[in-house]
């Protein structure tokens, strides 16, 4: 695993004043290039008081774009033929986001991803061991979040077994067969976090499997574990229980800043903030920094994105700062505590509720 | 299928029974409904149900069933027979409307709620059932509030069965209703998404007296926020007419009023709103049509159209005034489409309105109407006079 000296991650090893010190040039200059490169950009930044000439002091003055911008409008900061990727997420519903990347963003988000991955799994592949069922990938109709999210992790893996079939319903063999034969060295699992719960934690508890080798990396959101009254606290302390499973990250990110991904400390204590990005949590009614302790919405600040204006970006998704500078890692520790709800109003037309932002995996 | 009202009736169908045009029945009955409309505990929780109270009071009624009943040597006016209503899912008090006008008419009733109504609809539906004890047997016997999920039988056998369809909604349900074949001698009367904005004279501002701009700014507010901003009389841009100093004193004056006014009555938009609306907002002036997107907290976005472009029709949330100047308000004439259905007006003379219409070319502008009423419903509408709608006439040579 590539560290300093002290063992401290690489991409986990900024403290909250440093980061702020590194991070606001860095962004300043970018949202000076996507003025520039994007006209729209540029147009609503300047119909809300936010012209060139205007200056920065801190990460929380930048100004922000609702993530679900990039549904309803093509924001790209190059020109067409310099696209070489465009990402496109769905939920459900509605239109899908549109992310353009040139050939240099894709490898940047590819490699920071890397980094950052590599901190909880080091620098070699792992034997994989997927809880999703591999027709997620062969059906592109439905080629959701979700099979994107397991298409980008796959890189990090070899070997891969899929322990649900077709149906979604467990295959204990093939889970078997896997632990059978990398069970004894560092092996990784990865799923989304209530497909975790549901299929791979009971059967794993009633069988017996020993996970005390695995690392396990999930995402997805508690929602539907909330349901089912399992906190974060509780999902760990019950895999550690009862399979020996300790490496467990949860991570948080969306494919409007790909590449850019929130990860949950060793220690369990939160999701913090690679160097090169950092979270603010606003008051939805004042819009001003909320200090921790208090929830508000989640705005996603990053250096990665240049060829679209994605650098600070407000989610649709509530959560709340912990601690600053007191985890397992430094800066900012925080959790996600659930989505926003969607806007409904009356009127005479046919619909107006409008589907909120979708949370995904990468 | 459940039957709402009356909540003791089984089946789709009412029965027989002929009311007659502008029947005392009917009218005893609407009178009950208002008076529980108006008490106090309703009008507390659902303002908007005092207004329809007031729309249905006795007098009011009894006058308009008058007007019915008139008659001429040459003419006799009778109900329609059955009226299949499908009112919009979301604003909970046009059903009432509706249906209330077309009883008066002495017609036969089916209306189709939405699943998702509530609220307010569901008071209205509470009073109507208590208001039954005491109204003659027909009432119940002759109306029909029904609400289903999507059921393209049940849909199919009213309108072949109704006499005339009442289609409230957006396009696209207008037109999905539509496929549903209706009998030859019936027909549809639509009220398809339509939008609606506002005109304010800046030197009638200026020359106007305090509590008068104060009335009117909180007039405009209830218009904007009570439906949500979503209502299609809802106004949504803001032309100010007058000289480019006049225009943006008067509005600054309006800016601070329509604040005060919206603080004043305590309406407030929650997050997810609030976001909804930067969203659709930001969209404008990336597609450069607005040059100016201001927050006055999280209710009130006042948006400075780019010149020449085209207002916003759609929706953009609640509490977003987009902004346009015109040298006059004939030059509001040629920016009128056929979509567009109520004006709200402050510090214009009836002849200036007058001539506006005359100069507005094809269909276009169905109300027009001071500040504070947008929403006020009216027996005439989207240019239908609904009382004539809902009856049809015999003529008489002797």
């Amino acid at each position: 695993m590539p560290t300093d000296t002290l063992g401290v991650p690489e991409v986990f090893r900024l403290t909250q004043p440093a980061k702020e010190e590194r991070l606001l040039p860095e962004i300043v200059e970018r949202l000076a290039a996507h003025r520039a490169g994007c006209p729209p950009y540029r147009q609503i930044m300047d119909a809300i008081g936010h012209g060139a000439d205007r200056r920065y002091r801190r990460l929380e003055e930048l100004p922000w774009l609702p993530v679900r911008m990039f549904k309803t409008h093509a924001l790209k900061s190059i020109p067409d033929a310099a696209v070489f990727k465009t990402l496109t997420s769905s939920g459900t519903t509605g239109t899908p986001s549109r992310i353009f990347l040139d050939q240099h963003a894709a490898a940047a988000q590819s490699r920071m991803l890397s980094r950052t991955m590599q901190t909880v799994l080091g620098p070699h592949r792992l034997p994989m061991l997927l809880v999703d069922t591999r027709a997620i990938l062969a059906d592109r109709r439905t080629f959701s979040a979700r099979g994107a999210g397991v298409l980008g992790m796959m890189g990090f893996g070899r070997e891969h077994a899929w322990a649900l079939d077709a149906d979604g319903a467990v295959e204990p063999h093939t889970v078997e067969a896997f632990l059978h034969k990398h069970g004894d060295r560092p092996f990784l699992i990865f799923g989304f976090t209530f497909m975790v719960w549901l299929h791979l934690y009971e059967l794993a508890r009633d069988r017996g499997w020993d996970l005390s080798n695995g690392v396990l990396v999930h995402s997805g959101g508690w929602k539907k574990l909330q349901d089912r009254a399992v906190s974060p606290a509780e999902f760990r302390a019950r895999f550690t229980a009862d399979t020996g499973l300790r490496r467990i990250h949860n991570f948080y990110g969306m494919v409007e800043q790909i590449g850019t991904v929130f990860l949950e400390g060793p220690d369990g204590g939160g999701l913090y903030c690679p160097d090169f990005a950092d979270v603010i949590i606003r008051d939805p009614r004042t819009w001003a920094e909320q200090p921790a302790g208090t929830p508000g919405l989640i705005e996603l600040v990053s250096t990665l994105p240049t060829s679209y204006p994605g650098n600070v970006l407000l989610t649709e998704d509530l959560g709340v700062v912990h601690g600053v500078d007191d985890g397992a890692w430094p800066g900012k520790r925080f959790e996600v505590l659930g989505r926003l709800p969607r806007a409904e109003a009356r009127g005479c037309s046919d619909v107006y509720a409008v589907p909120a932002q979708g949370r995904a995996a990468l | 299928m459940i039957v709402r009202f009356p909540a003791t009736a089984e089946g789709l169908l009412p029965a027989e029974d002929a009311l007659t045009v502008g029947d005392p029945r009917v009218v005893q009955f609407l009178g009950a409904l208002s008076a529980r409309l108006l008490a106090p505990s309703v009008a507390r929780a659902h303002p908007e149900l005092g207004s329809l109270g007031f729309f249905l009071r006795r007098a009011e009624l009894a006058r308009t069933a008058a007007h019915l009943r008139k008659t001429d040597p040459h003419t006799v006016r009778r109900p329609r027979g059955l009226v299949f209503h499908v009112p919009p899912a979301n604003v909970d008090t046009v059903f009432v409307y509706s249906w209330a006008l077309s009883a008066l008419a002495g017609n036969r009733n089916v209306v189709r709620l939405s699943s998702r109504s509530a609220g307010a609809a569901d008071a209205v539906l509470a009073a109507l059932n208590d208001a039954l004890a005491d109204a003659d047997p027909v009432i119940a016997r002759t109306q029909r509030m029904v609400s289903y999920g999507r059921d393209d039988v049940l849909t199919a056998e009213l309108s072949a069965a109704c006499d005339l369809r009442v289609l409230w909604g957006g396009d696209a349900s207008v037109t999905a209703l539509r496929r549903f074949p209706l009998s030859p001698l019936a027909r549809d009367l639509a009220f398809p998404d339509r939008s609606s904005f506002a005109v304010l004279s800046a030197p009638g501002w200026l020359a106007a007296p305090g509590d008068v701009q104060r009335a009117a700014a909180d007039g405009y507010a209830n218009d904007v926020y009570w439906f949500d901003q979503a209502a299609c009389s809802s106004p949504r841009t803001l032309y100010v007419a007058g000289t480019p100093a006049d225009a943006e004193k008067a509005l600054d004056g309006f800016r601070r009023e329509l604040a005060d006014a919206v603080h004043r009555r305590g309406w407030t938009v929650d997050a997810a709103m609030a976001v909804e609306k930067r969203i659709r907002t930001y969209g404008l002036a990336a597609d450069g049509r607005a040059s100016g997107v201001r927050f006055t907290g999280n209710e009130l976005t006042w948006l400075d159209l780019t010149d020449g472009a085209e207002p916003p029709r759609g929706w953009l949330g609640t509490g977003v005034v987009a902004v346009a100047r015109l040298d006059g308000l004939r030059d509001l004439a040629p920016l009128i489409t056929p979509r567009d259905q109520t004006l709200s007006h402050f510090g214009f003379t009836g002849d200036e309105l007058r001539a506006l219409v005359t100069a507005v070319p094809g269909r276009g502008l169905d109300r027009i109407v001071p500040f504070g009423q947008a929403l006020s419903f009216a027996p005439v509408w989207d240019g239908h006079d609904l009382l004539e709608e809902f009856t049809t006439r015999t003529t008489i040579r002797v």
